[in-house]
């Protein structure tokens, strides 16, 4: 064998672009995955939860003693058991409530043999509560007098942010248009087919390991510890396979804390798994905004103000949810040139629903409004100016090297590029022309074309001081290779990358790579799955990890064969010369020699990979993403205007990509990404009477379904990011944020009617429509 | 918690009828409403739990002297693709569910689960059905038949009695003039429970339309005949304007509510929508 390989010769090949299976794949299709739902640890105890169900109360007395007489019952706990924990946010919350500030309110917890026992406990657990005058709207929370929610917080102002730059009073002056609308962004929330679940298991020295499915096990640890406390240290975190997550696990929420309290009071590992219904009520939803918004531009096209004005429902407690207008105001200040902006967010506790963070991160709200304005502004300028609807936004689209007032540095911009390719390849201009002409004739079927566009982080986001992500990389003697990865896997593809990147790197197949990414105590510190930024960061940091590794091998084998290294490489599992592809040796082969010659060495390496951005700061005036990118959707609808149904048929969609990966996975994000915008615009809503949600199942809240995908013409563009990793951008959000708009436009070209408060539901379409036709 | 003391699965019609007659049970066809109903809470099972899913003679479609006769146990997707199911019948299987769903619900836990919104129903008041139950009575199985119209009394309410089973439906062969149309509405072209359904059918030869029948889901607390409908489009000729007109008595006919869902409004401008669209169906047709 070694005789013959030594006249081989094997060329030079790139994975870099192609399409790389899942390796989890076929085991979730067929049911072989075992998800953290599944687990079941010897001895194992069931948490469940008492709910308050009502939303503003205090809690005079609770009487556990029956629910503690139940056989099967082996520990009831309520807010007395837990003092002074806190969490969340600014630590507003707790694992138990001594005081009830919304439906979900978590007011007792119970562990028993088993969930059916627990479930019966709980209604055994007698309240008393004393209803306290509710607040549930933004104007009723900022009233003089009105109820106060949080103590620490008399005035119910929660989370503030500002932004200015410019002269506002001139650049006003200069404006021929001003538009100046209010758009209100319902609650809408994750759906992850597997419900929240957590198992709890503390050994004999106090150290908990918590099965879990955060989305960042590293700070976890720090925001779960005061929930409990301990110290973070004796926390370690086991990430199962999870059902989805998409922002939902980004914060400790109080089921977890209570899972770990009961553990440890019982000395069980104890399991807490929501089912639907609690998943629905007890679950982070979107952010909902309502968002003013003025834009102003001259009579030639030139975009020269933005002011936004918006007011948050915090709900009860301060998750992620509030801080979104991090990003809003970057895409107020940064989407297309704007020279002058004024920004202001506040957030203003009720007795709602609270929000987490959730796939485009207040992008999904901000675009909503910002891409409707400049759809107005194109109509008015053609219609007035005769201005070409393209032109108009080039015109005010950034180039690469361009700066934002934030300090966003758009090194790479491809915005014009992807304007242009989404409407040549979808013929927008003549259809919207078309569509608009046929909207005032007779007839139920209207079509519609509407085009939206954004910007989003795509190298990071440092909302912490670090954004940076730990790799540790082995070799074994049989050239394998094992990625012990700070990042973790929600189901969004980093194991295919990971592993595409290193196999690139060292030559080897992309299956003799294995990832170990799901255990606390392995792996080495990142900042978390978010943000669309694991392939950029963790990608970047395997990438670096490789190479170290690679040129140890040449290092070794150029001593061995007398070349230099560099005229070496690794390609196909063998070591070769770099110009001709001539085998050197077998890489395992070289691999086992480097242990076994006379100065022994594995190939072991390490890396943490800090990328080039500025932390966000208090004035939100940093380079806060090493990368920007940017994504234009064109939607193609057909509209039933008598039963006002919205047939989202066609979406051609342009992003800035930097530079294709994994090309099978990029276009999987593309997809359901995109369905989360679908859902978010048409028919998703969380409906809230008095605080509670009417509709927690999924019969009444409408997620989308495969008939509901609309065809997709997807276009990559590769901008060439610099900074990543083979030149990649972070893709996975704009897909979402991107097309709710584009289809708000497109109902518009359609039936002349703007939809400021989605989603457009057949009865929302149908009865705008049977108004307008009433006047 | 409802425990389930017994589990029983006849394989005779007569031995599931016997079963029923000493109290107590739960029948499971599907399971795909007494599933989900039993785990929210919002109904409870009997001590006796009896699948008739292995009895023998309950599924499938037939026709006999001019009668087509559909066994309880009979599948929407079986329903879906017969031949010998009327046309209205299979437009309304087709807009049931999901494809795993149309595998297991059955057509006798569809009128028995009583919901005003059960889309098999609405095509079975427009062919004129008839519901057949059968009980033990001294020794022996005794067969009752009810029209359809008559079978429902509120949401999930009927003339039924604990101890009859639902076997089969049965109606009149359509002749070669009949033509029928459903329709139903929900934001979802899957998946989707109707907010409101119609459905039409009647003769209609040489221009004009007879022995019309009009049917109405998820308007009020059954599923309900539309007779001022009826009555207004018997013996006409389809023109445009009595299809206006119809749509309007339509709306007389139906007295939707709000909920969650929709409101009372969009439920009434939808039966306008949906009467003018079958009726066009029909001219067409
Ligand atoms: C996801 C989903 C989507 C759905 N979509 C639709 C839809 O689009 N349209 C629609 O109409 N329905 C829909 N349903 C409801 C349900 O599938 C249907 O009503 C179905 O036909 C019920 O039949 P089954 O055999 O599953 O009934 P089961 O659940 O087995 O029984 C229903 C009830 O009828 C009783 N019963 C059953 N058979 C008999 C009998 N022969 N005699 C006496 N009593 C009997 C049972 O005891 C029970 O009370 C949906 C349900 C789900 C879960």
């Amino acid at each position: 064998m070694s005789e013959q390989v030594a006249f081989q010769h094997i060329e030079k090949t790139s994975l870099i672009g192609t399409r790389i299976k899942k390796p989890d794949a076929p085991a979730k299709a067929i049911g072989k995955t075992r998800y953290i739902n599944d687990m079941v640890l010897p001895q194992m105890l069931y948490g469940k939860i008492l709910h308050a169900g009502r939303t503003h109360a205090e809690i005079v007395s609770i009487d556990t003693s029956e629910a503690e007489k139940l056989p099967g019952v082996h520990l009831v706990i309520t807010a007395q058991d837990t003092p002074d924990l806190k969490l969340g946010f600014v630590k507003d919350n707790a694992p138990l409530k001594d005081k009830v500030r919304c439906e979900r309110d978590e007011v007792a917890a119970v562990a028993a043999e088993s969930e059916a026992i627990a479930a019966e406990a709980l209604k055994l657990i007698k309240v008393t509560y004393k209803d306290l005058p509710p607040v549930y709207t933004i104007e009723d929370g900022l009233k003089d007098g009105a109820p106060v929610i949080q103590d620490r917080f008399p005035d119910n102002k929660s989370l503030s942010f500002k932004f200015t730059h410019g002269d506002m009073a001139a650049a006003e002056q200069k404006s021929d248009i001003i538009l100046d609308d209010v758009f209100n962004v319902h609650y809408v929330t994750h759906c992850c087919m597997g419900t929240s679940c957590a198992i709890a298991d503390f050994d004999h020295n106090g150290k908990l390991t918590i099965y879990s499915q955060t989305q960042y096990p590293y700070n976890y640890k720090m925001d779960l510890a005061p929930a409990l406390g301990i110290d973070p240290g004796d926390i370690r975190v086991i990430q199962p396979p999870t059902g989805g997550s998409f922002g939902a696990k980004l914060d400790v929420y109080p089921f977890e804390p209570v899972a770990a309290i009961l553990a440890q009071k019982t000395g069980r590992p104890v399991k807490i798994l929501f089912d639907r219904e609690e998943e629905f009520i007890n679950s982070p939803t979107r952010q909902p905004a309502r968002m003013h918004l003025r834009t102003g531009c001259t009579s030639d096209g030139i975009l020269t103000f933005r002011a936004a004005d918006v007011m948050m429902d915090n709900g009860a407690y301060t998750s992620w949810g509030p801080t979104v207008p991090v990003i809003m105001m970057r895409t107020v200040s940064g989407h297309y040139r704007v020279p002058v902006v004024d920004f202001k967010g506040q957030a203003v506790y009720t007795n709602n629903a609270y929000a987490g963070s959730f796939r485009g991160y207040g992008n999904v709200q901000m675009t909503y409004a910002t891409a409707q304005h400049m759809d107005m502004l194109a109509e008015k300028l053609a219609k007035d100016h005769n201005l070409d609807p393209i032109e108009f936004r080039l015109k005010n689209a950034q180039k690469s090297g361009e700066v934002t007032p934030q300090k966003s540095f758009l090194r790479e911009c491809a915005l014009a590029e992807c304007l242009t390719t989404a409407a040549e390849a979808s013929d927008y201009v003549n259809k919207l022309n078309k569509y608009t002409a046929e909207r005032a004739q007779e007839g139920r079927y209207k079509r519609g074309i509407g085009l939206a566009s954004s910007i989003h982080n795509a190298g990071g986001a440092k909302i912490h001081k670090s954004d940076g992500c730990g790799t540790i990389l082995k070799m074994d003697d049989y050239a394998r290779v094992t990625v012990i990865t700070g990042a973790s896997e929600i189901g969004q593809g980093i194991d295919a990358v990971i592993a595409q990147i290193v196999a690139e790197e060292l030559g080897v197949p992309t299956e003799h790579v294995n990832l170990v990414n799901n255990d606390s105590d392995l792996g080495p510190w990142d900042v978390g799955v978010h943000a669309s930024r694991t392939t950029f960061i963790a990608g970047n940091g395997a990438r670096r990890a490789a190479i170290k590794a690679k040129k140890q091998i040449l290092a070794a084998a150029s001593k061995q064969a007398n070349v230099s290294a560099d005229e070496l490489d690794l390609r196909g599992g063998f070591v070769v010369q770099d110009k001709d592809g001539a085998v050197v040796t077998k890489l395992d082969k070289m691999l086992r020699q480097m242990h076994f010659q006379p100065e022994p060495d594995v190939v072991m390496v390490s890396d943490y990979y800090e990328p080039n951005s500025e932390p966000e700061g208090r004035d939100h005036i940093s380079d806060h993403s090493a990368a920007y990118s940017h994504a234009v959707h064109i939607a193609e609808v057909l509209v039933d205007t008598y039963t006002g149904e919205v047939k989202v048929e066609k979406v051609t969609m342009a992003q800035d990509v930097g530079r294709v990966i994994n090309r099978m996975g990029l276009e999987a994000q593309m997809e359901g990404g995109l369905a989360f915008g679908l859902g978010f615009a048409l028919s998703e809503e969380m409906i809230f009477e008095e605080g509670r949600l009417k509709n927690p199942s999924f019969r009444d809240y409408k997620l989308p379904t495969a008939p509901d995908m609309p065809d997709l013409d997807i276009h990559f563009i590769e901008s060439d990011c610099a900074e990543g990793p083979y030149g990649a951008k972070g893709i996975a959000e704009l897909p979402t944020i991107v097309v709710a708009p584009a289809i708000a436009n497109a109902v518009y070209n359609a039936t002349g009617i703007r939809f400021f408060n989605p989603p457009m539901t057949p009865e929302k379409v149908a009865r705008a429509i049977w108004e307008k036709k009433q006047v | 918690m409802s425990e389930i003391e017994k589990y029983i699965a006849p394989d005779t019609v007569s031995d599931a009828v016997k079963a029923l007659s000493s109290g107590g049970v739960t029948i499971l066809a599907g399971g795909t409403d007494l599933t989900p109903q039993v785990d929210a809470g919002r109904r409870s099972h009997a001590p006796t739990l009896m699948n008739i899913r292995r009895v023998d003679d309950l599924s499938g479609i037939t026709q006999n002297k001019g009668e087509t006769r559909i066994g309880c146990l009979t599948t929407v997707s079986e329903i879906k693709q017969s031949d010998l199911a009327p046309a209205i019948l299979r437009q309304a299987a087709d807009h049931f569910a999901s494809e795993q769903i149309r595998n297991a619900a059955t057509l006798g836990g569809n009128i028995c689960n009583a919901s005003p919104a059960g889309d098999m129903i609405n095509p079975l008041l427009v062919l004129d059905a008839s519901v057949e139950l059968a009980s033990w009575k001294e020794g022996a199985m005794e067969v009752r038949r009810e029209p359809i119209s008559r079978f429902f009394t509120g949401p999930g309410k009927t003339i039924k009695h604990d101890n009859e089973l639902l076997i089969a439906v049965v109606f009149d062969t359509p002749g070669p003039d009949f033509v029928g149309y459903f329709r139903k509405s929900g934001p979802r072209p899957a998946l989707e429970i109707s907010t409101v359904s119609v459905g039409i059918g009647g003769d209609y030869k040489d221009g004009a339309f007879h022995n019309v029948r009009v049917a109405f889901g998820a308007v009020g607390p059954t599923p309900l005949r539309g007779k001022a409908t009826e009555a207004m489009l018997e013996g006409q000729a389809l023109t445009a304007e009595v299809i206006d007109k119809a749509a309007r008595a339509a709306q007389d006919d139906a007295t939707p509510i709000d909920d969650i869902r929709a409101t009372s409004w969009y439920r009434t401008h939808l039966i306008a929508v949906f009467t003018e669209e079958l009726l066009n169906n029909v001219c067409q047709n």
